[in-house]
């Protein structure tokens, strides 16, 4: 082959891959006229080289971005470097429909563009070349990519409220556990009781008997001793009479009967409060009246209570509340027992005040004491679990947080009325009736 | 740290060509921006790669800012960052003709732009006089709007050392300055050295 041959056919193999390349390859002169328009950029654009050639770009694409690729152009031209848009930034340069119209796709190709400077006599610059890739895929990859991550950070915010939801579940059933062991407990204790009581009481109810009888015998008898002739006797029985301390004998005897009556009673009363309390039988949803409850669980908590202060009732009337009457048992029991805790010992007996009230469809119970009070900080974090400013070994932390979920389930609200110095007010408000949704 | 892997000669023609350059540059980008540049006389100096965190800091100052590079190849290798410490979005899409809504990748596009503007005339003037072949990747960004000290974290640095060397750019009647800043690797430094032999040789 000649030398003039040979660059004839490795100019005509250029000009045959720039027209086969599977880019888009065109040129505009300064005055933006094309002079190259590759089958790329015909295939996609519908316009084919013919049409394209000799003829102003902005002319036959006039939704391209006039004014921006101008000055782009421009730039090329003064300083002879390559300028380039991104398909993150700028989608496209020419709206080319994409090569997926069955299977999912993107609105339209999306391209980077790189415009390169060409000195074709090896002089000045005189064409800006601009080859367009297809990122499409990579655009349609990334996509995917964003909205995994997406959905993988929504599943961790919602995983996040589910692991917090469980934490409260388990430390609600702890303490449930808890209360549900003790209920059993003292529900067994109950019980065992109940029996000796039972023989106890029916066997006292004789022993009055016979001792009423008895000492209406003796009395006769007393009666009949000015009869005794025999002076021995008679000074026996009244150095019996002397030992025995036979008066207040016959005085006390009914007392003594009497406060183990009362003795009995109080036993009786404690074990049906204690039975009350553990609701061992009913974990249902139930109207309960709940002045009683808030007396039984008074009943359970006295021992911790009665030495640090005094307690004033103030109940108003209410109607039977629907509710599971174990758990709100608890509930006061938590609110009584910290308001006796919360009381200063060394300003002698506290005051803790119980009161309910009824306001149209709402009841509330109310434990108020005149104790240590809280500090914001401490109102704050009420309600979280094991957060508790008592001693190790004194509070879990536990109570308010179980008490939070508990009235939660009722669809109540907690009020906190609270200054540090001033003492605690914590009213607890419940509707007399459950919204229709609840699942018991 | 001295400037030991170049020779004094070398820096002079390396101090001269850079202004040369400049000159050349800010010339251009004036034509294509189409108002008056002002450039700084560049400073050059070579720093520890550990150093270059601290060093782009002294330059931009504390504060926001943002970030661009953007790497030349052939035989002359580093990587041009051009820092914006200060610049009005709207003077610049002004002056790239952006339309007026001005969204949050036309923002950032605008600064690759900008960006390319600025590294191809001062890279492709040094180039130029030094008769070395190069060309430029597309420019990306480094940092969008944040804290000066984070605009390049010392463990991101592969190089051991670099040559920077630095470009501040004004515009007179506009609310923007940047700073250029090309650095090259210990080893691309041979290149530059033998260029810059040749420019003296031929002086
Ligand atoms: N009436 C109150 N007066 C002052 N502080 C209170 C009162 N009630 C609760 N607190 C504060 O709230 C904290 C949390 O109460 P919570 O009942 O949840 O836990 P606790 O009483 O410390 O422990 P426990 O699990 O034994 O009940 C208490 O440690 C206390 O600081
Ligand atoms: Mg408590």
């Amino acid at each position: 082959m000649t030398l003039p041959a040979a660059a004839a056919t490795s100019s005509a193999l250029l000009e045959s891959l720039v027209e086969r390349i599977d880019v888009g390859v065109f040129a505009v002169d300064r005055a933006g006229t094309v002079a190259l328009w590759n089958r790329f950029m015909a295939v996609h654009s519908g316009k084919s080289s013919t049409a394209m050639l000799g003829q102003n770009l902005f002319a036959m694409f006039p939704e391209l971005p006039r004014a921006w690729l101008e000055k782009k152009l421009e730039s090329v031209f003064v300083l002879g470097n390559s300028a380039f848009t991104l398909w993150e930034l700028r989608p496209y340069l020419f709206r080319f429909p994409h090569d997926r119209p069955i299977t999912r796709g993107l609105d339209a190709m999306r391209q980077n563009v790189t415009f390169l400077p060409l000195r074709v006599a090896g002089g000045e610059i005189s064409l800006v070349c601009g080859t367009i890739f297809d990122y499409t895929e990579t655009a349609i990859a990334q996509c995917r990519l964003h909205e995994a991550i997406a959905a993988l950070n929504t599943e961790k915010a919602a995983q996040g409220v589910l692991i917090g939801k469980l934490e409260a579940a388990q430390n609600q059933l702890l303490q449930s556990e808890k209360m549900a062991s003790i209920g059993q407990l003292a529900a067994g204790v109950a019980h065992e009781i109940n029996n000796p009581v039972g023989f106890v009481n029916s066997n006292l109810q004789s022993l009055k008997k016979y001792c009423e009888q008895m000492l209406h015998l003796i009395t006769t008898y007393q009666a009949a001793e000015a009869q005794i002739a025999d002076s021995e006797l008679l000074a026996r029985i009244a150095g019996l009479k002397q030992t025995l301390d036979i008066d207040f004998l016959q005085e006390d005897l009914p007392e003594l009967i009497r406060e183990s009556e009362d003795g009995l009673l109080r036993i009786k009363k404690i074990v049906e409060d204690l039975k009350d309390f553990s609701h061992v039988d009913e974990s249902e949803w139930q109207y309960a009246d709940l002045n009683a409850g808030l007396d039984s669980t008074l009943n359970v908590v006295w021992s911790e209570v009665k030495y640090k202060a005094t307690v004033d009732k103030n109940y108003g009337q209410l109607p039977a509340v629907e509710c599971l009457a174990a758990q709100l048992n608890q509930v006061f029991m938590n609110l009584i027992v910290n308001a006796a805790q919360a009381v200063d010992e060394s300003r002698g007996m506290g005051s803790v005040t119980l009161s309910t009230g009824h306001q149209d469809e709402w009841v509330w119970v109310e434990v108020r004491d005149n104790g240590c009070g809280m500090s914001e900080d401490v109102k704050r974090r009420i309600f979280e679990p094991f957060f508790t400013t008592k001693p190790v070994g004194k509070g879990t932390g536990l109570g308010m947080s179980v008490s939070y979920n508990i009235v939660e389930k009722h669809h109540g609200r907690i009020e906190i009325d609270s200054h540090p110095g001033q003492g605690s007010r914590f009213r607890v408000w419940l509707p007399v009736s459950q919204p229709a949704a609840t699942e018991p | 740290m001295t400037m030991d892997f170049i020779s004094d000669d070398q820096r002079e023609a390396l101090q001269e060509v850079a202004n040369i350059g400049m000159g050349q540059a800010g010339a251009s980008i004036a034509q294509v921006l189409g108002e008056f540049v002002e450039l700084s006389v560049p400073q050059i100096r070579a720093v520890d790669a550990a150093e270059i965190p601290a060093a782009l800091v002294a330059l931009a100052g504390d504060g926001i800012a943002s970030a661009v590079r953007q790497a030349f190849l052939g035989e002359l290798r580093g990587e041009a960052i051009v820092i914006f410490s200060e610049h009005s979005a709207h003077d610049l899409a002004e002056l790239m003709s952006y339309g007026d809504a001005l969204d949050a990748p036309a923002s950032r596009e605008l600064l690759l732009d900008i960006s390319n503007v600025l590294v191809g005339a001062c890279l492709g003037g040094i180039a130029e006089l030094l008769r070395a072949e190069i060309g430029f990747s597309a420019p990306s960004l480094l940092a969008d709007q944040v804290s000066t000290h984070q605009l390049l974290q010392a463990e991101a640095i592969a190089a051991r050392c670099a040559l920077l060397v630095e470009v501040r750019f004004g515009l007179e009647r506009r609310v923007f300055r940047c700073h250029l800043i090309i650095l090259m690797a210990e080893d691309a430094v041979a290149a530059l050295q033998r260029a810059l032999d040749r420019f003296i040789e031929e002086l």
